[in-house]
C-alpha cells in the first residue's frame, strides 16, 4: 500500500513535538498517513494531527522504550502495511532501532534529513555533509521502502485536528535484549534554562574554564540565564542543565544572545525558534548567523566587556 | 575480553569548498582529514575498561573501513593504546549501511565481547552504522551511551542511555552487546611521542572488502547551502555593538 | 582565499596631490630607534609592511638640521648627503613594492634638547620644554623664522632627492610650526603671535614655501593635532584646527590628524588599557567635514569592520596604523586575502612606544617578535624556511608566551612532530590572568592569535591537563625538548632593593597573598585594608591595586623607587593610572622599603633616611609584588639530576630552555625567546643566540698576531 508510515515518539507517557513535524514531512509526500503508537498503552497518547490519515496502536509489554521491541514492532507493520517511506525522529530512541531495521530489511535509508520533496514517484531527501557545511540530495533503491530519520524542528509540526481512523495491530516481542531500568534527571542546576526570557549563551569561543566567571557575572548584570553550548558541557566546565542543543535542552527565550558559539547543527535545533536570537563570534562564516536576525562579527570578550561597562 | 572499536576518519572541510566536476561530492583538495571526536571517546572507554579490569590480557582491536588514507586515525588509536588495526579497503559507498556490511564479517571473525562505534561521526552525521552493524552481527545494543558497568559474571551491562534535555535511561543490556558512544562520557588521553612512533611502526592488517550490497542512498547533487538573508548586521566598535545589542535586548524584552 | 566585498573600499586607490596611493593603508609616521644611522634596519623595516600591502610608508620624526636633535631618543635626519643616501635605501625598496615614502619633516624647538649636536634650539618664545625641563630654545626673530622656513625647504629638497614621494611639514606633539599655533607655547606680540591668523602664520608659510620647492611632483601632508586638552592655552578644535584646514585646505594634499601634545601623548597613542580602537575619530570626523584633501589618522585599527565604518560614515579616507602595523605588517594582505583570523592584533601595551621614550633601544612588540629584526637577524613574519632538523619531533613543556611562540614557530618551520604540553587545561600561562587584571583585555589577544594558528598547524598538538616530570620528559620520545615552565611571583618578599626577603613576608599565610594567589588561584583578599608592595616597578603592582579598590578595599601602594611604576611613564599609561588610582583613593607611598611585615601591619622605612626610622602602615592583607624567579625545578633536574647524558640515552639530543624560566623578563621578551629559539633549533648551538648585524662603520686594520 502507498503509505507513510510515521512512528510516533514519546517519553514518559507524554507525546513529543517531533511526531507532529514527521506529519507535516508525511504530507509533503503526498500519500496516506499512518501514525504508529507502539506503547503499553497507545489509546492514552494524543495523535491529534491535521493529515493523519490512520492511528495505528501497537500495544507492548515494556512501559518505556526499548530498542528489540521498537525494531520487531517496526519490522512486522512494514511487513504488514508496505509502506513506501516510513518516517522516523533522529532522536536518541530512532538510532537505536531504525538503522538496524534498514540493514534487516535492505531499506533506503538516510539520518537527519532536513528536506523532503518528491521527482515524480521517488523520494528526494535533502541532508546535510561535512560537518553541515554543505548540502545534498539523495535519491534511494527503487522497489523498496525507504526509511528516513527527519531532523527535529527542520518542520513546522503539524496543526491539530484531523479525524483519523484507527486501529490496532499485534505484534509479538520475542525477547528485549537492552532493557529499561529507570530514569535518572540531569543533575538539576540551580536554573531552569528553558523557562527563561532571557538567555546569555556562551560556546567554545570563551576558550578557558577560567573565562566563564565573567560570562556569569555579565549574564548577572544583564538579567540574563547564563546557557552554554555542548563542548562547555562535555569539558566538565558546565553541567548539562545548562546546555542549550539536541542532547541539552531545547529553548525558546523571548531574546537569545550567543557568544562565541559557531551554531553546529545540534545546537541550532536547540535555540532556533528563539523570539529574537543575537550571535556575536569572530567568523563571518559561522553557521550561527544564519538564523540570528542580528550579528555582529567581533570578539566576544571586547562586545562583553563593553556590555558589562553598560549595565 | 575482547573489545572491537569501529572507528572513522572523518573530513574535515575548511572554510573554502568547490565540487567535483559531477557536483556529486567535495573536490578531495579541499578536505583535511582526522580521528572521528566520537571514536576517540569510545577507544578510551575501551582503554578504560581494560585498566579497571585489571587483565593485560584483554585485546583491543580498531577496525576502519576505507582506502590507505584513513590510516592515520588508525594509528592514533593505537598510540592511544589499541592493540591491533585492521582496515577493509573500500572506496565506493559511504552510506552507513554499506559500512556497516563491510564492517560484519570482519568484526564477526574477531568474536568480540563488546563492540564500540562513536555515536556518529562529525562530518555525515549519520548515526547508524553502529546500530545498523548491531543487527547485522545480532547483538544486543545500546546507542548514545555516557556510562558503562559491566558484569562479566551475568553476561550483561548497565548502561546510560542518554536522552534529549539530559534525561538519563538506565538501561540493562545482554552481553555481547554493541554499544554506540556518546562524547564526554570520558576524557580521551593523548599520546605521548612515543606512543605515536611506535604506533607508526606497527603493521595494519588489510583485509579486502566483502558484500557491499546496494547503497542505501544516492548522492543526486551536492550543493553549497543557501545562506540565510535574516542576520542583520551590528557594525563598528566594540562598545557600538554593545550599545545596540543592549538596545535590542531592552526593547525585546519589554 | 577570496577578499570580503565588504573590505573593497579599502583596496581603493586615491590621489595624493600629484601621487597615487593604490589602496587606503598608510603607516603613519613612527619611531623604530634606527633613524637614518641605521639605514638597512631602516629600510628593511618598513618595506616589511609595504610588502605586506601598505600603500604607504612613513619616516618616523625626520629631523631637518642639528638644531633639532633629540638624542637620546632616535629620529631620522636629513642633514646632509650622506643621509640623503642613507633613506634613499628606504625610499627604493618601498617603490619595489609600490608604495608610496614619506618623510616626517621635523623641526622640535624646545622640545630637542640637542645633546648630540649642541646646537640651540630656535623657538616662538623662550619658555623651557615643559619635559625637557633644561632646554630653552633662542627666540626667533624674523631673520630666524625665515632661516628655519629655508632649513624646512631644504630637507624636503633632499627627501624628494631621497625619493619621498609625500613630504610632511609636521606639528602634531607640540613640534614648531604647531608651538606657533598654540599660546601655551606662542607668547609673540609680532604678526607671528596673538591672533589665529598671526599664530598660524607661520606654519601657513612653511608650507607654501615647502609647496613651491617640491610640490609640483611631491605630495604636501600636515600633521596636526586638534586639540591638545590644555584648555584654551592649548590647540583647539573649534578655535584653531578647523579654521587651520580651511585656511589652508588647497596647499595641502594631505591632513594627517591626531590629537594631543607632547607630554602626555597616550592621549594620541591610545594604551588600550585606557581606550578603545579609533579613540580619534571624533576630530577626523570633525576635520574631513571641512577639509576637501584627503584625510587620514590612526585610532590602534586592528578591526577591518571598524576600518570600513571609518571609511564608509565619513570620518577618515584613508586608514593609518602605526601600532598595529608593528605588530602585523601584513595586515593588508591578510585582509585582501580573506585570512582574517591570521591577523596578529596590537594589544596597546605600547611596549613599542616605550623602547623610543627610554631613547636608544631597537623596537620590538609583544605579539610580533620579528618587529625590528627584519635586517639584523634577517627575520621575515611571514616567511619559514623548514629547518635542516626538521626530521626531529620536539617536546615543548608549557604553553605560556614562550612556550606558545616556540610551537608554533616550529611548527612553521617544518618539524615533524610538536607536542605542546601543558599543565593546566589550557593555553596561556601567565596570559590566561593578566588580562584579567583591570583594563588588560585586549592582552588575551597574545593567546587567541597563537592558539589560533597551533590549531590550524597539523605538525602541531596541543595537550593540556598533563603535568610533566623529569621522567615523563625522559620517557616522552622527543628528540629535542624545550623547557617552557614560566615564573612566579615570590611569597617571601626577596626584592631588587634590599636583595634580601621581608621578615615576616609569608603567602602561605591567609593575609599574604602574590599576585598569582589572587588571580590564578582566587586566594580571599581578607579584610578591607591592603597594602601593596610593589618593587616591580611595571604594571603589576598598580593593577592589582587598582583592581582591589575598585572591589571597595582601602589600598595602599608602597614602592622603594621614587615613582609609582615608573616603566608605565615609558608606555604612556602613567598619567591616566595615577588618575584613576587618584579616584579610587589609592593612598600611593614611595621611596618607602618595608623592614618587617606582621599580622595585620607593614612597618617599612623611608630609603633615603639614614636613621631607619619606622612607620607602621595598618594592613588586613599585604600583597608581594616584590620581584619574580624562574620555574625551573624540572630543567634542573633534567640537567642535574637525570643528566643531559642520560637524556641523550634516550635520543633526547638537546634540552633548551625559554621565557621566564631561564630568567624573568617583559611578556615581549618572552614570545622574542621562543621565537629566537625556533629560528635558531638548526644552528650549530641554538643555546646561544647568532650573531646579529650591527650596522656600525668598522675600521679595517692588520690586527697584530695574539
Amino acid at each position: 500500500m502507498s503509505e507513510t508510515l510515521i512512528v510516533a515518539e514519546h517519553l514518559r507517557g507524554a507525546m513529543r513535538d517531533v511526531t507532529g513535524e514527521l506529519v507535516t514531512a508525511a504530507r509533503l509526500l503526498g500519500n496516506p498517513v499512518a501514525v504508529a503508537v507502539i506503547a503499553r498503552d497507545p489509546s492514552r497518547l494524543e495523535v491529534t494531527y491535521e493529515g493523519v490519515d490512520e492511528i495505528v496502536g501497537v500495544p507492548v509489554e515494556q512501559a518505556e522504550f526499548e530498542n528489540d521491541v521498537y525494531q520487531h514492532a517496526l519490522e512486522a507493520l512494514i511487513a504488514e502495511r508496505q509502506p513506501e517511506v516510513v518516517l522516523l525522529g533522529f532522536t536518541v530512541n530512532s538510532m537505536g532501532y531504525g538503522p538496524a531495521v534498514a540493514a534487516k530489511l535492505d531499506l533506503g535509508f538516510a539520518s537527519d534529513v532536513h528536506g523532503l520533496a518528491l521527482d515524480g514517484e521517488a523520494v528526494i531527501a535533502t541532508r546535510s555533509f561535512y560537518g553541515g557545511k554543505v548540502d545534498a540530495e539523495l535519491e534511494f533503491p527503487e522497489g523498496r521502502p525507504v526509511l528516513l530519520l527527519i531532523r527535529p524542528t527542520a518542520f513546522a509540526p503539524a496543526p491539530s485536528g484531523g479525524s483519523p481512523s484507527t486501529s490496532a495491530f499485534s505484534v509479538e516481542v520475542p525477547s528485549s535484549r537492552a532493557r529499561h531500568v529507570d530514569f535518572r534527571e540531569a543533575a538539576v542546576g540551580d536554573v531552569d534554562i528553558t523557562t527563561a526570557d532571557f538567555l546569555l549563551s556562551i560556546g567554545r569561543g570563551v576558550g578557558e574554564q577560567d573565562a566563564i566567571p565573567q560570562f556569569e557575572r555579565l549574564a548577572e548584570k544583564l538579567g540574563a540565564v547564563l546557557s552554554v553550548s555542548r563542548p562547555l558541557v562535555d569539558a566538565g566546565w558546565m553541567p548539562n542543565a545548562r546546555q542549550v542543543g539536541q542532547s541539552g535542552k531545547t529553548v525558546k527565550p523571548k531574546v537569545y544572545l550567543a557568544l562565541g558559539i559557531s551554531g553546529a547543527v545540534q545546537h541550532l535545533a536547540g535555540m532556533k525558534t528563539s523570539g529574537t536570537i543575537i550571535a556575536v563570534n569572530t567568523d563571518p562564516e559561522a553557521a550561527i548567523f544564519n538564523v540570528a536576525h542580528y550579528g555582529a562579527v567581533a570578539d566576544l570578550f571586547d562586545v562583553a566587556d563593553e556590555l558589562e561597562k553598560l549595565s | 575480553m575482547k573489545i572491537v572499536v569501529c572507528v572513522k576518519q572523518v573530513a574535515v572541510l575548511g572554510d573554502e569548498v568547490e565540487f567535483t566536476d559531477d557536483a556529486r561530492d567535495v573536490d578531495p583538495d579541499f578536505l583535511d582529514a582526522s580521528l572521528n571526536e566520537w571514536d576517540s571517546y569510545a577507544t578510551e572507554e575501551a582503554l578504560r575498561i581494560r585498566e579497571n579490569a585489571g587483565s593485560d590480557g584483554d585485546e583491543i582491536v580498531v577496525v576502519s573501513v576505507g582506502d590507505g588514507d584513513v590510516e592515520p586515525a588508525m594509528r592514533r588509536c593505537l598510540a592511544m593504546g589499541a592493540d591491533r588495526a585492521t582496515r577493509i579497503d573500500h572506496s565506493g559507498s559511504r552510506d552507513p549501511i554499506t559500512i556497516a556490511r563491510l564492517l560484519a564479517p570482519v568484526v564477526n571473525a574477531e568474536s568480540p565481547d563488546l563492540v564500540f562505534c562513536g555515536v556518529q561521526s562529525s562530518d555525515a552525521v549519520q548515526a547508524a552504522t553502529g546500530t545498523a552493524l548491531a543487527e547485522l552481527l545480532d547483538l544486543a545494543r545500546v546507542a548514545v551511551v555516557t556510562r558503562i558497568e559491566l558484569d562479566t559474571g551475568a553476561r550483561r551491562a548497565t548502561v546510560h542511555r542518554e536522552l534529549e534535555g539530559g534525561l538519563v535511561d538506565v538501561t540493562e543490556v545482554d552481553t555481547p552487546a554493541l554499544l554506540t558512544i556518546q562524547t564526554g562520557i570520558n576524557q580521551p588521553r593523548y599520546a605521548t611521542l612515543r606512543a605515536i612512533k611506535q604506533a607508526e611502526q606497527e603493521p595494519i592488517q588489510l583485509v579486502a572488502a566483502g558484500e557491499e550490497g546496494e547503497p542505501a542512498y544516492r548522492v543526486r547533487r551536492m550543493f553549497a547551502p543557501p545562506k540565510g538573508e535574516g542576520a542583520e548586521l551590528l557594525d563598528g566598535s566594540a562598545a557600538d555593538i554593545a550599545r545596540r545589542i543592549a538596545g535590542i535586548v531592552q526593547e525585546r524584552l519589554k | 582565499m577570496a577578499r570580503d566585498p565588504k573590505y573593497d573600499i579599502l583596496f581603493e586607490p586615491i590621489q595624493l596631490g600629484p601621487k597615487t596611493m593604490k589602496n587606503r593603508f598608510y603607516q603613519i609616521p613612527h619611531c623604530n630607534g634606527f633613524g637614518s644611522e641605521k639605514p638597512l634596519s631602516q629600510a628593511y623595516f618598513r618595506a616589511m609592511k609595504a610588502e605586506g600591502g601598505y600603500g604607504a610608508c612613513c619616516t618616523e620624526y625626520c629631523s631637518i638640521s642639528p638644531e633639532s636633535d633629540d638624542t637620546h631618543r632616535v629620529s631620522a635626519r636629513l642633514w646632509d648627503d650622506e643621509d640623503v643616501k642613507n633613506l634613499s635605501v628606504m625610499c627604493e625598496m618601498l617603490h619595489e613594492h609600490g608604495a608610496l615614502a614619506a618623510a616626517e619633516l621635523w623641526y622640535g624647538g624646545p622640545h630637542a634638547p640637542c645633546m648630540e649636536s649642541r646646537s640651540v634650539p630656535r623657538g616662538p618664545s623662550q619658555i623651557p620644554s615643559d619635559f625637557e625641563y633644561l632646554t630653552y630654545a633662542k627666540e626667533m626673530d624674523k631673520d630666524d623664522i625665515r632661516e628655519v622656513q629655508q632649513l624646512y625647504v631644504d630637507a624636503a629638497i633632499r627627501a624628494r632627492e631621497a625619493g619621498f614621494d609625500i613630504v610632511y611639514v609636521y606639528g602634531s606633539h607640540s613640534y614648531l610650526p604647531q608651538q606657533f599655533l598654540t599660546p601655551y607655547y606662542n607668547k609673540r606680540t609680532d604678526e607671528y603671535g596673538g591672533s589665529f591668523e598671526n599664530r598660524a602664520r607661520f606654519w601657513r608659510e612653511t608650507i607654501e614655501q615647502v609647496r613651491e620647492a617640491v610640490g609640483d611632483d611631491t605630495a604636501i601632508a600636515v600633521r596636526m593635532s586638534c586639540d591638545m586638552f590644555m584648555g584654551d592655552a592649548g590647540t583647539q578644535l573649534e578655535r584653531d584646527c578647523l579654521p587651520f584646514v580651511e585656511l589652508c585646505d588647497e596647499i595641502v594634499d594631505v591632513w594627517d590628524i591626531n590629537v594631543s601634545g607632547i607630554s602626555e601623548w597616550g592621549e594620541d597613542a591610545t594604551p588600550s588599557r585606557f581606550y578603545p580602537s579609533g579613540r580619534l575619530l571624533p576630530w577626523q570626523e570633525a576635520v574631513k567635514k571641512v577639509a576637501k584633501k584627503p584625510v587620514l589618522g590612526v585610532g590602534r585599527f586592528t578591526s577591518p569592520d571598524l576600518m570600513v565604518d571609518a571609511i564608509n560614515s565619513g570620518k577618515l579616507d584613508i586608514i593609518a596604523t602605526c601600532r598595529p602595523s608593528i605588530s602585523d605588517p601584513f595586515l593588508p594582505k591578510k585582509i585582501d586575502e580573506g585570512r582574517l583570523d591570521d591577523i596578529r592584533e596590537c594589544i596597546g601595551c605600547n611596549i613599542c612606544i616605550s623602547r623610543w621614550e627610554i631613547g636608544g633601544p631597537p623596537v620590538i612588540c609583544t605579539q610580533n617578535a620579528t618587529a625590528g629584526e627584519e635586517y639584523r637577524r634577517g627575520w621575515h613574519p611571514e616567511k619559514f624556511d623548514t629547518a635542516e632538523n626538521a626530521d626531529n619531533d620536539v617536546l615543548v613543556v608549557g604553553a605560556g608566551p614562550a612556550g606558545m611562540e616556540c610551537a608554533m614557530i616550529l611548527g612553521k618551520r617544518g618539524m615533524r612532530r610538536v607536542h605542546l604540553v601543558e599543565a593546566a587545561d589550557d593555553m596561556g600561562g601567565i596570559m590566561r590572568w593578566i588580562p584579567q587584571l583591570p583594563g588588560l583585555g585586549e592582552w588575551a589577544r597574545v593567546v587567541n592569535y597563537r592558539k589560533i594558528q597551533i590549531d590550524k598547524l597539523r605538525n602541531v598538538e596541543f595537550i593540556p591537563g598533563t603535568t610533566l616530570d623529569a621522567n615523563g620528559v625522559k620517557e616522552y620520545g622527543a628528540e629535542i625538548v624545550v623547557i617552557a615552565t614560566g615564573g612566579y611571583w615570590v611569597g617571601d618578599g626577596l626584592n631588587g632593593c634590599t636583595h634580601d626577603t621581608i621578615p615576616g613576608a609569608d603567602a602561605s599565610q591567609p593575609w599574604c597573598l602574590t599576585p598569582e594567589q589572587i588571580m590564578r588561584d582566587g586566594k580571599d583578599v581578607p579584610g578591607a585594608r591592603v597594602v601593596v608592595i610593589d618593587n616591580d616597578g611595571y604594571f603589576m603592582g598598580v593593577s592589582l591595586a587598582e583592581k582591589l579598590a575598585s572591589e571597595g578595599k582601602k589600598v595602599t601602594l608602597m614602592t622603594h623607587l621614587g615613582h609609582i611604576a615608573p616603566y608605565m611613564h615609558f608606555t604612556l599609561e602613567a598619567p591616566n593610572q595615577h588618575r584613576k588610582l587618584h579616584k579610587l583613593g589609592v593612598d600611593i607611598v614611595t621611596s618607602h622599603m618595608p623592614s618587617r611585615i606582621e599580622q595585620g601591619a607593614v612597618v617599612a622605612t623611608h630609603v633615603f633616611d639614614e636613621d631607619g626610622h619606622e612607620q607602621t602602615w595598618e594592613a588586613d592583607a599585604v600583597v608581594l609584588v616584590t620581584q619574580r624567579r624562574s620555574n625551573e625545578a624540572l630543567y634542573r633536574e633534567l640537567k642535574d639530576s637525570v643528566g643531559f647524558d642520560t637524556l641523550r640515552g634516550e635520543g633526547i639530543t638537546a634540552c633548551y630552555r625559554i621565557g621566564d624560566c631561564e630568567a624573568p623578563r617583559l611578556i615581549a621578551d618572552c614570545v622574542f625567546s621562543g621565537h629566537r629559539l625556533a629560528r635558531e633549533i638548526d644552528s650549530e648551538n641554538p643555546e646561544v643566540p647568532k650573531p646579529f648585524i650591527r650596522e656600525r662603520r668598522v675600521i679595517e686594520r692588520e690586527l697584530a698576531a695574539v
